[in-house]
């Protein structure tokens, strides 16, 4: 058994003093002895440990805007930012007929150097101005990178400008990438945008009993289409996704629903927050990664609208799915059975995961978020207690008042103390409720610690992204990629998790493991034979 | 028209400065890169050469914050390179400016003099500044300024028997091949970079953080005394041209020649190899020349029913242009992201007649080449994986080569160079021009001559 206190020291002593300090307190063993454990998060990079974190623009354009295909989404800066998102994220997009769809484009102002002495904004209007002429989406968003800000380009200016010429929406983002300190600054400047011009400009009936919105769910891989399939399958009128697979229409029309379903925590509880606030919509915190997860999410939402019909039709939904993937899934867990792994991901993926991994038999032992916050560690009931630092104070904190004319109640106080007891409503408890004693959390893992722990600990998977992917194979541990699925997928639902099995159980039991170690090595007759003939 | 629009660069067909300076440092040996800038800068360009190389590709980040760009980055530069060191210990440390630290106006030399007057550990690493702001250039100049900066930093006066090569953007695999070509000659050289290994390491159970090989300071060093350069770009700037400094400043005969892609390109590489060194090619490239022609003279018949749209890096598309030409398949457009006029001055020198009718673009996107393929009749596309974009929609089946290939796996195992890897790259090219010939010639047909 290893010591993992032991393992941790040693992992910190490698850093100079105050790196150390630093690195420490973003480490935590799980205890449930005590009474209440902290982790460090959300807190600026130490510079040059290679981080994984990326920056504000990846998180607000790259993350939240991206997926929406009816927008035009225009980069204003230099070309690489706007090149490097470019498809990389793998949020499908099918288009509906007679809808536009620009997921394949990438649209940047590529500003060069007299851009950057001059000012950019003459190059931006004009920029607008071609894409409105050729393209024609339902809406532009306009996305700064670095130098924006500092040259003092006025995108907002600009946005206004062109909403009033062409009549359709521009949205100005100004989420330069040194804003905050990591992707997550970026999620809740594209929340507040939304929240401030988006939602709530258009009006629709539902078109069922049960209209709802699914927030964060970005449809990597497909993840979206598998859960659109189970929620058309049940009778919800999802009126809109964010954003993944969505459109900016629909987003203008999600006040219109009875219930919001927070999928990923991170990046988008803001508008959850904020539009149970404005138009008393609940929220409820979901998982579709993992059969039980999903299972429970449904029979959570039927509860929540409380209608036998909607119950029994959920019943019916589980059965028939699961009757299609029990066997499936239980010859993949034979197959995985008894192995560990190790999650370093994203903002919720680290703690979604972990039920599905579990399913095929395999144990989380440590886990860790890239950009997560104190309270997906810990849960909601830390939030005011987290310090605001400098860089959360440049992102600005949006205020949002009960919307008179169209604030409904959709439950009464009692029914939601009553299913707040029954359900994570309006609540999430944290990656930590999911670990057991002895096991450790670690925040903005970077190469070098995720070399020492996977040296020590030898988990048969690491999930994690394409850029420490090949750490972990270099030393022969199979890395699953949880943010783009390596080209495979969907693994949401219930189909998603075969699909899931399957590929883990490849890549735990390839055959390639079996010919690490040449023949010759292990066989010192076989070296002297050699030797004596030549 | 360079472009379908003026303002606006739809689906680039290039990257950004820092790009280019990743892959070149990657290529000394021990040597780690670090970006002054946002961290988003490393974060997206490790992520890109993973998906190529797929190997860990560390390039550390002094992680501005806002803070910093009010205040300077002076802290976050050097607390980084004090961890940086601590962590990799590394022997080279290429630090490289992003958009954020060129607009603030942060002056990376004079913090790198300060850091290693004040620090103990830097004492013994060499650093090496490049000024790559994103809005200078693409990567294609990212790439050779900072092969240039390292030779204007390290190359010493002196005399020794030795020939520089100043290699292009090309794969692992291919700097391997270069490295037989050069062995064949029995000379001693210096390869600049060297990503044969770093970028392409073997298994190996234990991981390093900085694998093995690459150029090492000391040859750096030394080709400033070196007998010749050759070096592998046809279309660069003199600014940007590390061979340019070595003759400018140390009087070493520079012979500067294309990416040595098609059988004029790899005798003219040949060619000065031979020169530099009054050695005759060793008689197993000749043969492989011979087989080359064979093969040429066999395939020409299909090629020369190809139109090709080449698109990429200036460099590779001028060779892999003069592949095509030379075996009769009509380059139809050649198109590149980079700002060149040399790509058509050159070609237009070297073939005449021959590309009167091709339309060369430089400073585009891939919405623009994708109406060019169209107008064009084009049946092939030659370049890297973002040609995907056109082939999804239109059809046309696409020859991987460049930097990135992300969709498919061996980008960094590919040999076009050589006369071997060039003949095995247009064996390529034809027998996807037969795929398609194949998969609909009896429709075609029909087509064509019972339904008029």
């Amino acid at each position: 058994m290893i010591d993992n206190k032991n393992l941790l020291e040693n992992l910190l002593s490698a850093y100079p003093g105050k790196s150390m300090k630093n690195r420490k307190e973003h480490m935590m063993i799980k205890d449930s002895g005590e009474e209440k454990q902290h982790i460090m998060a959300n807190t600026r990079t130490v510079p040059g440990i290679m981080t994984n974190r990326g920056c504000a623009y990846a998180g607000c354009k790259g993350v939240v805007l991206g997926p929406l295909k009816d927008v035009v989404h225009i980069t204003h800066g230099p070309i690489g930012c706007s090149y490097y998102t470019w498809g990389t994220r793998r949020h499908k997009g099918r288009a509906k007929d007679g809808e536009k769809n620009f997921i394949s484009y990438s649209f940047s102002t590529d500003m060069q150097d007299p851009d950057i002495v001059f000012g950019g904004e003459r190059k931006l209007k004009q920029a607008i101005k071609e894409a409105v002429e050729i393209f024609e989406p339902e809406a532009i968003s306009i996305s700064a990178t670095c130098p924006v800000g500092l040259i003092g380009d006025d995108i907002n200016a600009v946005a206004k400008e062109a909403q009033a010429e062409y009549g359709i929406p521009v949205l100005a983002f100004s989420c330069e990438g040194y804003k905050g300190v990591s992707q997550s600054a970026g999620h809740h400047i594209a929340n507040n945008n939304f929240m401030e011009n988006v939602v709530g400009t258009k009006d629709r009936e539902p078109k069922t009993k049960y209209p709802i919105n699914l927030l964060g769910e970005y449809n990597i891989g497909g993840d979206g289409f598998e859960i659109s399939r189970i929620l058309d399958k049940i009778g919800y009128d999802v009126v809109s996704i964010m954003t993944g697979d969505g459109t900016l229409e629909e987003i203008k029309e999600a006040h219109t629903a009875d219930l919001n379903l927070v999928q990923c925590h991170r990046s988008i509880n803001y508008i959850a927050e904020m539009m149970e606030e404005k138009y008393g919509i609940p929220w409820l915190k979901i998982n579709f990664i993992g059969v039980q997860g999903t299972i429970e999410t449904l029979r959570n939402m039927a509860k929540y609208f409380d209608d036998e019909e909607l119950i029994q039709r959920t019943e019916e939904v589980i059965e028939e799915e699961l009757g299609e993937i029990k066997d499936v899934i239980a010859q993949y867990k034979k197959m995985c059975e008894g192995n560990t792994a190790c999650l370093f991901v994203g903002g919720s993926r680290a703690h979604h995961y972990q039920n599905l991994f579990k399913e095929i038999g395999i144990e989380t032992v440590v886990a860790g978020y890239e950009f997560g916050h104190r309270d997906d560690y810990e849960g909601r009931e830390i939030i005011p207690d987290i310090e605001m630092t400098a860089d959360d104070r440049n992102i600005p904190e949006l205020k949002v008042t009960k919307d008179e004319k169209r604030y409904k109640l959709r439950l009464s106080e009692e029914r939601y103390e009553q299913l707040k007891k029954e359900m994570p409503l309006g609540e999430y408890k944290g990656l930590v409720t999911a670990m057991e004693d002895g096991q450790i959390l670690i925040d903005d893992l970077n190469h070098y610690e995720t070399e020492v722990l996977l040296d020590a600990l030898k988990p048969a998977v690491f999930g994690s992204g394409i850029k420490d992917k090949y750490v972990a194979q270099k030393m022969g541990i199979f890395s699953k990629q949880l943010h783009s699925y390596d080209y495979s997928g969907p693994y949401a639902g219930f189909k998603g998790a075969v699909n899931f099995a399957r590929d883990i159980s490849a890549g735990i039991n390839t055959p390639t493991w079996n010919y690490i170690t040449a023949p010759w090595k292990n066989d010192p007759e076989i070296e002297a034979e050699l030797g004596g003939a030549s | 028209m360079a472009r379908n629009f003026i303002n606006l660069d739809v689906n680039p067909c290039k990257m950004c400065m820092p790009m280019g300076a990743a892959i070149a440092f990657k290529g000394i040996e021990k040597s780690i890169l670090m970006m002054h800038g946002s961290q988003g800068c490393s974060t997206y360009m490790r992520r890109h050469m993973a998906t190529h190389y797929n190997e860990p590709v560390d390039i550390a980040s002094s992680s501005l914050t806002e803070q910093g760009t009010v205040y300077g980055g002076e802290n976050n530069l050097k607390k980084g390179l004090r961890n940086t060191i601590q962590l990799y210990q590394p022997k080279v440390i290429g630090v490289v400016t992003t958009c954020l630290a060129e607009t603030i106006g942060e002056d990376i030399d004079r913090l790198i003099n300060e850091f290693v007057a004040e620090e103990e550990i830097a004492k013994d690493i060499t650093f090496i500044p490049v000024a790559t702001p994103g809005y200078g250039g693409t990567e294609y100049e990212g790439y050779y300024l900072s092969l240039r900066k390292m030779v204007e930093r390290l190359a010493e006066e002196g005399s020794n028997d030795k020939v520089n090569i100043i290699a292009g953007n090309l794969t692992p695999a291919e700097i391997r091949r270069i490295k037989e070509i050069l062995e064949s000659f029995s000379i001693s050289y210096n390869l600049l970079p060297d990503i044969s290994k770093t970028l392409d390491a073997p298994y190996s159970k234990d991981y390093q953080k900085l694998p093995d090989g690459g150029t090492t300071i000391e040859e750096i060093k030394s080709m400033g005394g070196a007998k010749a350069t050759i070096e592998l770009g046809a279309l660069l700037d003199e600014k940007i041209s590390a061979g340019q400094f070595l003759e400018d400043e140390f009087r070493i005969p520079l012979y500067r020649v294309a990416l040595p892609i098609g059988l004029a390109n790899v005798d003219k590489f040949i060619n000065a190899l031979s020169k530099v060194t009054g050695a005759k090619p060793d008689p197993k490239l000749t043969e492989a020349r011979g087989r080359m022609l064979d093969a040429m003279v066999d395939s020409h018949k299909y090629n020369a029913q190809g139109r090709a749209a080449i698109f990429g890096q200036p460099e590779l598309v001028y060779s892999i242009a003069t592949l095509c030409l030379e075996n009769g398949l009509v380059p139809a457009l050649l198109a590149t992201g980079a700002k060149t006029s040399k790509l058509e001055e050159l070609l237009k020198k070297d073939f005449g007649l021959a590309v009167e009718d091709t339309v060369i673009i430089d400073d585009t996107d891939f919405d623009t080449i994708r109406d060019y393929v169209n107008k064009l009749d084009v049946n092939i596309l030659i370049g890297h994986s973002d040609g995907k974009f056109i082939t999804e929609r239109d059809g046309i089946p696409l020859v991987r080569v460049g930097f990135p290939i992300h969709d498919r796996v061996g980008g960094q195992r590919k040999v076009t160079i050589g006369y071997d890897g060039s003949v095995n790259f247009l064996d390529e090219i034809t027998n996807t021009l037969l795929d398609r010939k194949y998969s609909s010639y009896r429709e075609d047909m029909y087509d064509k001559h019972f339904t008029g």
